[in-house]
């Protein structure tokens, strides 16, 4: 165990650019290039939302694909205006379902992960193969079960009914304990328990911040992975002020025959949904750290 | 279709325990406390998709303090008939009323989601509707399970310009429409009359309806499946030849795709129904005052047939406990003058209210301002609406045209469109039997 | 990340109380419960909920009209003969096995390339394109489909123009040979920069001295990769694999939201969509449930025969004791 530690201790320290080592190489045209391929292709979808959020509902299927108008401000007012606003309170609400859900399921899985990485009790491989298990289960298999059962306590069509299922993250789990296993050393541990700390003080006060960055990228993988959720809300909720973008999107999109779909705000709203995770990537881009195995570098 | 025991009592628990620790912050205001019941105000949640839905309860909430109605907007049609069907499976999360599209009623009804309102509704209802619109609401039966709001009778849009241009006649048979399609597709190849849309099963309805097809019937006790019948043999065969023969397009309605084509007046003719002029227009604003609407083109020369596409009626749920109030709203939205005055401006919707109509749609829609007689023109084609019965799997049906015929139309082959129809018939008649429905042969 | 401050009651429950005492035998217990209870609520007893529908069925009586009409009873297998017997489930199954053989090895791949680009000394314009290729990640896959639904559409994809004009004739990617690959580039548009992340920070805590005496020894950044990187950061590829294969069996929301674009994809393209399909067109909850205990099952022992094939187990069993 000492030796993974210090290793990662050792890994943490080396992921600042500045200490690898400078020396004269040459670039690669190639490698940067396939690169820069591999980010084009990325990145050309979100090009043609923004040109496309660009163009008026006649410009959308008439002008050429990528070439920008001039109506962007129109479009989100427009959007702004659909039925008082409702968008923006769609946009609070997956914040809210994203924010709240992913801040409480780190605090879940993180004790579950510092448990299952630290201590020796009874049924322990049997609670980590349950968890495992849990990993492999689909979400639309679930939806309707959730769904009756939520039903028969008066759940369904709350901000309950998105929430409560969400806090339980079987991956954020999985990856707590490796994080757990990876970044705490149990001398210390050991010398917080000798100093008279409780269990629960020795976990918050240095088992926490240790796996800090950790805990960071779990409550990411967690934020984007309820901000992209559409089935659980979908099924979930009657009340479209209830609804998270997803769902409100696809509802614009799907108007039933006698309806028009509403691609210009549909597009305007889905460019407009993709800003805040883009700058939630940019600004905590360094967390983006997902070992899925770091017990295994021992090498 | 309830919770057992077991399961209810461990949900129970399990649930208590759960809120005892997490109802430390408030509750999120979800607005589903329906039906306080506090000092006589009666709340009702209404589940709808119609535009203008919430500009005409406005109107209601001012004038009845007592009895308030909230709009939930859902996702157009199946989604909120999953939704419907899901709580009421789960004995609860039902709203008071509910758009009901009319070919979902069967489902519902057989379901239990569907109240009986006959004994609340106010005399008289029944007669402001034509006969064939309020059997759909009544199945044939003595129960009531809702009032029409809207209906859609299909006609013929077509673009007028490029009609002149190229010299075309407006077809009054499907034989012309044929030619017609031929002629503007050999001028231009990149022009097509209309598109065979294996997505659109209502459409597909409409078009076998008109041909004089029922896909369901009651037989007694006992339901039929007539899909695989000569009229829809004859409709799906015709247009396998015009996909076959590749002067009618092939891709589905209501795509970007589709859109496109209107823009651009590549798809220069649209089989569809009254509310066309709303799609069209936000689809296509810039063709505005550019396309024409006549009667269906016909099977025999000089018939008025036509089918029916889209239309919904209100209806009020089983777990709604104010049922009274909710029929009162009812007729009102859909059966007086004021709340037809407010479907037809508020909404664009083409009034199912026979008596309203006069006063509601005095002028064309905005979209078709160049055709003065829009509503008389629109009223007349209502006539010629053949009767249909729909049975209690229209989604078996319908979910089946989309595979089957979405496989014949891609491959082009007229004989394909056929096997489609057999097939659809044979998966119709398998799902009621197999959830036990007697069906005869 | 100190400010993480839990609710003081969900220590209360746990063995802190006592200063000093050691009774760390309900410690574990204490920071496990709130997990267990919400995987109980949540996840264990849906699917309890799942596999007991699965053996009930709905029986309607004549015309099925009016109240009452309909009751439950017991099926036995009768909802798994008819899910594994149905030529549509077989065949979504299939769909599926050509999509995931299509889209894991070319996202696993494309994944390694970049994450080794990134991590070589001599390529370029790095941080550029590390966000840029993760950025996908954070598009929904529903809207992510819609995007591409419009750039597959001849007549609305700036592709197609293109093509056109340099007067190309490529067939239509949603047309029913290459509908596959329309999908499947979805999914790898959508997830190749999170793969690359894995793999990225796998190959980060690759002491650098480990390599660095192998390039004084003149061994090329091929090499390195070859000999050193790629056998290091192997047990990561792994569970990537298992991941994106599960995620494979999984695949519901591209095919769905792009569906109604074309003729080619029916209602039952994929498994869950069947059971979308059943348990929502159709209203059928007991047939898509004994589905979903299938797809769930085959997911548990091609996952379970996979680690044992590929590691033993050694991914998810190793201990840092």
């Amino acid at each position: 165990m000492t030796t993974t530690t210090t290793l990662h201790r050792a890994t943490a320290a080396a992921s600042v650019p500045a200490l690898r080592p400078e020396r004269k190489v040459r670039p690669s045209v190639f490698g940067t290039v396939v690169l820069l391929v591999g980010a084009l292709y990325c990145l050309m979808p979100v090009a043609w939302v923004l040109v496309a959020s660009s163009k008026s509902a006649g410009e959308l299927f008439s002008t050429f694909t990528f070439l920008p108008s001039t109506h962007l401000l129109d479009n989100i007012g427009e959007l702004s205006a659909y039925r008082g606003g409702l968008y923006w309170r769609w946009m609070a609400n997956t914040a809210l379902y994203a924010g709240v859900g992913a801040a409480v399921s780190v605090l879940v899985s993180s004790m579950a992960g510092y448990a299952l990485a630290k201590y020796r009790f009874a049924g322990k491989t049997l609670v980590f193969n349950l968890i495992l298990a849990g990993v492999l289960v689909p979400g639309v298999v679930l939806a309707v079960p959730q769904y009756l059962l939520l039903a028969e306590v008066g759940l369904t069509n709350t901000y309950w009914s998105v929430l409560l299922p969400s806090l339980i993250s079987p991956y954020g789990i999985y990856l707590c304990r490796i994080y757990a296993g990876a970044s705490v050393p149990d001398e210390l541990l050991e010398a917080a328990r000798t100093d008279g700390a409780s269990e629960w003080r020795t976990f918050s006060r240095i088992a926490v911040p240790l796996m800090g960055p950790g805990l960071v990228t779990v409550f990411l993988f967690q934020f984007v992975g309820i901000w992209n959720n559409f089935m659980l809300p979908y099924i979930m909720l009657g009340n479209d002020r209830l609804y998270p973008i997803t769902v409100g999107l696809n509802g614009l999109l799907n108007q039933g025959a006698s309806q028009p779909a509403m691609y210009t705000s549909v597009i305007t709203g889905a460019l407009l949904s993709i800003v805040p995770l883009a700058l939630l990537f940019l600004t905590l881009q360094r967390y983006w750290k997902v070992d899925l195995a770091a017990g295994s570098v021992k090498a | 279709m309830r919770l057992h025991t077991g399961i209810r009592v461990a949900a129970a628990v399990a649930a208590t325990a759960l809120l005892a620790t997490a109802c430390s912050s408030g509750s999120g205001d979800s607005g589903d406390d329906t039906a306080d019941g506090s000092g006589g105000k009666v709340e009702l949640t209404f589940w709808t998709w119609a535009p203008g839905m919430e500009e005409a309860v406005a109107v209601w909430n001012e004038a009845n303090p007592d009895i308030q109605v909230t709009v939930n907007k859902q996702d157009g049609g199946d989604p909120a008939v999953t939704k419907l069907l899901t709580a009421i499976q789960a004995g609860s999360g039902a709203p008071d009323l509910f758009q009901t599209e009319y070919q979902k009623i069967p489902t519902l009804v057989s379901e239990d989601a569907l109240a009986d309102i006959a004994d609340v509704l106010p005399d008289g209802t029944a007669e402001r509707f034509a006969e064939g619109t309020w059997q759909s609401v009544t199945l044939g039966g003595d129960a009531v399970y809702g009032v029409p709001q809207d209906s859609g009778p299909m006609q013929f849009y077509y673009r007028e310009d490029v009609f002149q241009q190229y010299g075309l006649s407006v077809p009054t048979t499907w034989e012309q429409y044929a030619q017609v399609a031929e002629q503007l597709h050999t001028a231009d190849p990149s022009k097509y009359l209309g598109t065979f849309s294996a997505n659109d099963a209502g459409w597909f309805t409409g078009l076998t309806q008109q041909a004089g097809a029922s896909w369901w019937g009651i037989d007694g006790d006992a339901w039929s499946v007539d899909i695989e019948s000569a009229p829809v043999q004859k409709v799906a065969e015709y247009w396998g030849g015009l996909v076959e023969k590749g002067v009618i397009d092939n891709k589905p309605m209501y795509t970007p795709e589709w859109n496109a084509a209107l823009n651009d007046g590549s798809q220069v003719g649209w089989l569809s129904a009254i509310w066309a002029p709303g799609v069209l227009q936000g689809n296509a604003p810039d063709t505005a005052g550019k396309w024409k609407m006549a009667p269906m083109p016909q099977w025999e020369e000089g018939d008025d047939a036509t089918g029916n596409w889209g239309g919904s009626a209100t209806s009020v749920t089983s777990q709604s406990t104010h049922k009274a109030e909710a029929a009162k709203f009812i007729a009102w939205l859909n059966a007086s003058q004021e709340g037809v005055n407010l479907l037809v401006s508020e909404g664009g919707l083409y009034p199912a209210d026979i008596p309203s109509q006069a006063e509601a749609l005095s002028s064309p829609p905005e979209f078709f301002s160049n055709q003065a007689d829009f509503y008389t023109l629109a009223a007349e084609t209502a006539k010629g609406v053949q009767p249909f019965t729909y049975g209690p799997n229209v989604n078996v049906a319908y979910s089946a045209y989309n595979d089957e015929f979405g496989k014949a139309a891609e491959a082009k082959q007229a004989s394909l469109f056929l096997d489609a129809v057999t097939a659809m018939q044979a998966t119709t008649v398998d799902d009621l039997e197999n959830q036990g429905f007697t069906v005869t042969k | 990340m100190t400010t993480l401050a839990p609710p003081r009651a969900a220590a209360t429950s746990g063995p802190t109380r006592r200063r000093g005492s050691r009774r760390r035998g309900a410690a574990p217990y204490a920071f496990l419960a709130p997990a267990l209870t919400l995987f109980t609520l949540f996840l264990a007893l849906p699917i309890g909920y799942a596999v007991y529908l699965s053996f009930r069925t709905e029986i309607v009586q004549g015309l099925g009209l009016g109240s009452g009409a309909r009751q439950e009873v017991w099926a036995g297998f009768a909802n798994y003969t008819r899910a594994l017997q149905d030529p549509e489930f077989l065949a979504s199954v299939g769909r599926v096995a050509v999509y995931g053989l299509l889209l894991v090895p070319t996202m696993l791949g494309l994944a390694l390339l970049f994450a080794l680009l990134l991590d070589s000394r001599r390529t370029r314009a790095t941080g550029f394109s590390r966000i840029s290729i993760f950025l996908p990640y954070a598009v929904p896959a529903v809207i992510a489909s819609l995007l591409w639904g419009f750039l597959y559409l001849p007549r609305v994809s700036p592709f197609y123009y293109v093509f056109d004009q340099l007067g190309w004739d490529v067939p239509e990617v949603m047309s029913s040979g290459l509908v596959v690959f329309a999908i499947a580039n979805i999914g790898l548009w959508g997830g190749v920069g999170f793969n690359m992340i894995i793999i990225y920070t796998a190959l980060k805590s690759i002491p650098t001295e480990l390599y660095e005496a192998a390039r004084l020894d003149g061994a090329s950044e091929l090499m390195v990769a070859l000999r050193i990187k790629i056998p290091i950061v192997m047990p990561s590829l792994v569970l990537t694999f298992l991941f994106s294969m599960i995620a494979t069996l999984q695949v519901f929301a591209e095919p769905m939201t792009l569906r109604p674009l074309s003729n080619t994809i029916s209602t039952t393209w994929s498994p869950l969509m069947k059971v979308y399909r059943d348990a929502f067109t159709r209203g059928d909850i007991y047939a898509a449930s004994a589905t979903s205990v299938v797809i769930a099952l085959a997911t548990f022992a091609f996952s379970y025969l996979f680690l044992r094939l590929v590691q033993d187990g050694r991914a998810f069993s190793q201990e840092s004791k």
